[in-house]
């Protein structure tokens, strides 16, 4: 890499990192109104929303879209709103009666091509879509982003299998996972041992990159298209519930977040010092 | 209207499925390793590549029917009923019915017609089917209405389900038959009748062979045909049971959430003050066992319509016997 890459390489992490601020800052907005959410999904998954959306790795209108944990809604809004996909002042409807900005997403949901409220259906339904694409002679690449703790769930793996055994006749297929070691009752690792989660999807016959998922470099680099290799890729991203934030007492539930004034202020403090 | 036993064809769905592949190329067909006891042999050998075949992983199977749909294919989406309906029922909720998207779910073996006992035996597919919004239900009698139904339901926008029998089919109506999803039929009847008989699917033999034996005793009959039980054609049941004194349904399957809790259902919401009688398996699981046993045992048979008819309407004498139709090999007969 010569210097000037390098400094490109610097700034380009910059600019991720103050765009994955003020979305964690747009989510907490959100969150606030009501006070409760879910703020954790959002800011765990910021960077890899930020990758996505404004990383020019989703083609918006061309490539598919599916979140399969539709809990992350909050984090596509304050991505979309970011890619100019949505109007920032929509996001003070979060999770409002009567909007579309719901706080689990449905099929009034914009952006995402696919969202599943139940979870561990979303894989399938991306592979249907890449199916598509392949019959159709179509160009598009299908990503999913999917969660750790739904791959509990036994469907995820049903479609990992049939994702691998018919890779010649699917689309590219493209899966962040937010591990973000997370589910209601509390740490993955406590409920149910997934790891090694690598290991897993290399024997079901996947590509896989174990990044930091945190690091939106790390994150461009595994998504990076390999011409020779159309096999299914999976990029298992390793995050922190509360995106590494100093702010957020360790006791709380990640999961759906109850968010009162003091926190709220010390959240928007953080953030905002981040983006000064 | 034929008499038994009814001369049987092979295979009219999987033929009339590849003719319409043929030409409609959006149309897809997926299934679940029964290929060939789904008749899409036919499909997977003519067009290869809109085939696949999903293994036994139904959960996957149907959010991959919900993918495909949603980019715009025509769905069809083959097993067995059990395994079609009680398996994955959270997944046709929200990857299918909830998206409204284009998926034809072809559930083979309804109710008691497979010998493979309560794991194999679709005896509350219609009831979980009838309960998701959006879906419709298609319960076909014939083999004319298994063939004209592929293509009804494929131009009908949205989720449907159609159960079928597998194996041979039996031709029941006459030639100028014609399957309307949005019609029930009079098959027998005029202005006002002792006895209405609402049947559907695998009971219309039985509902016909009842219906004799009950003219015969100068009781008039009125046998309706009700292939989509969702939507239900209420105005054409509500008309006729009016004109009548009393209601049989029949379906091979459960007396809850089928066709008579339908029946049941519209009547009532309509105030049709006439006794009703459900003939079906009576909230019971079954046993393996040939269809000519089990409809007998579990109450599926001629003599099971004769009888609620005879009871609705508190005739004193003993009920009149079924006919006995004996077997003939590659016909079908009601039991």
């Amino acid at each position: 890499m010569s210097g000037r890459d390098r400094d490109d390489a610097t700034d380009r992490a910059a600019d991720f990192r103050r765009i994955a601020s003020r979305m964690r800052l747009s989510a907490v907005r959100m969150v606030a109104i009501q006070g409760f959410g879910y703020l954790g999904q959002a800011l765990s998954s910021a960077e890899i929303f930020a990758t996505l959306f404004r990383g020019g790795v989703l083609r918006h209108g061309h490539d598919r879209f599916v979140l399969s944990p539709a809990h992350y809604a909050i984090a596509l809004y304050a991505a979309a709103a970011e890619a100019g996909l949505l109007d920032e002042q929509e996001l003070d409807t979060y999770g409002r009666d009567g909007t579309r900005l719901e706080a689990i997403a449905t099929e009034r949901t914009p952006v995402a091509d696919l969202v599943c409220g139940s979870l561990g259906q979303g894989l399938s339904g991306a592979v249907g879509l890449a199916l598509a694409v392949h019959l159709a002679g179509e160009d598009r690449v299908t990503y999913a982003v999917l969660s750790d703790g739904e791959m509990e769930e036994g469907q995820i793996w049903e479609a990992a299998m049939f994702a691998s055994h018919h890779r010649a006749r699917m689309g590219t297929l493209r899966v962040i996972v937010d591990a973000n070691d997370s589910q209601v009752d509390g740490p993955v690792t406590s409920v149910t041992t997934l790891e090694p989660l690598a290991d897993k999807w290399r024997a079901f016959g996947w590509r896989v990159a174990d990044v930091d998922g945190h690091d939106v470099t790390a994150l461009l680099d595994a998504l990076v298209d390999d011409p020779d290799d159309r096999g299914p890729l999976i990029v298992i991203a390793r995050t922190h519930i509360f995106g590494r934030m100093r702010a957020f007492p360790r006791a709380t539930d990640g999961h759906f977040i109850k968010l009162d004034a003091e926190l709220e202020r010390a959240l928007t403090a953080e953030l905002e010092a981040a983006l000064a | 209207m034929r008499e038994p036993p009814y001369r049987t064809v092979l295979k009219p769905y999987g033929e009339a499925l590849v003719a319409l592949a043929r030409t409609r190329p959006e149309v897809v067909c997926l299934g679940a390793d029964l290929t060939r006891q789904t008749e899409t042999d036919l499909f997977r050998d003519a067009l290869p590549e809109r085939f696949f075949n999903a293994g036994m992983a139904e959960a996957n199977l149907i959010g991959m029917a919900g993918g495909l749909a949603r980019a715009g294919h025509v769905v069809f989406v083959n097993t067995f009923g059990v395994f079609c309906t009680r398996r994955c029922y959270d997944q046709i909720a929200m990857s299918v019915a909830y998206p409204e998207l284009d998926v034809k779910l072809v559930g083979f073996m309804p109710g008691l017609s497979s010998p493979g006992g309560p794991s194999h035996q679709a005896i509350d597919d219609v009831a979980l089917m009838r309960a998701l919004p959006n879906m419709t239900v298609v319960d076909p009698a014939d083999a004319a209405e298994v063939t004209q139904a592929v293509a009804a339901i494929a131009d009908r926008p949205g989720p449907v389900y159609l159960r079928l029998k597998r194996g041979e089919q039996p031709v029941i109506f006459p030639e100028n038959h014609r399957l309307d999803l949005d019609r029930a039929q009079v098959l027998i009847g005029g202005e006002r009748a002792d006895a209405c008989l609402v049947a559907a699917g695998m009971m219309i033999p039985a509902a016909l062979a009842a219906a004799r034996v009950l003219e015969a005793q100068d009781l008039a009959v009125t046998v309706l045909n009700v292939p989509v039980v969702k939507p239900l054609d209420t105005a054409t049941i509500v008309d006729a049971v009016r004109h009548s004194r009393m209601v049989v349904t029949a379906e091979n399957h459960s007396i809850v959430g089928g066709l008579g809790s339908a029946v049941a259902e519209a009547l009532s919401e309509a105030g049709v003050p006439v006794p009703l009688r459900r003939v079906g398996v009576r909230d019971r699981f079954a046993e393996s066992g040939s269809r000519e046993y089990l409809f007998a045992r579990y109450g599926l048979g001629t003599q099971d319509v004769i009888d609620a008819a005879w009871h609705g309407l508190a005739i004193e004498r003993a009920p009149p016997r079924a006919p006995v139709v004996p077997p003939v090999p590659g016909a079908y007969a009601p039991v």
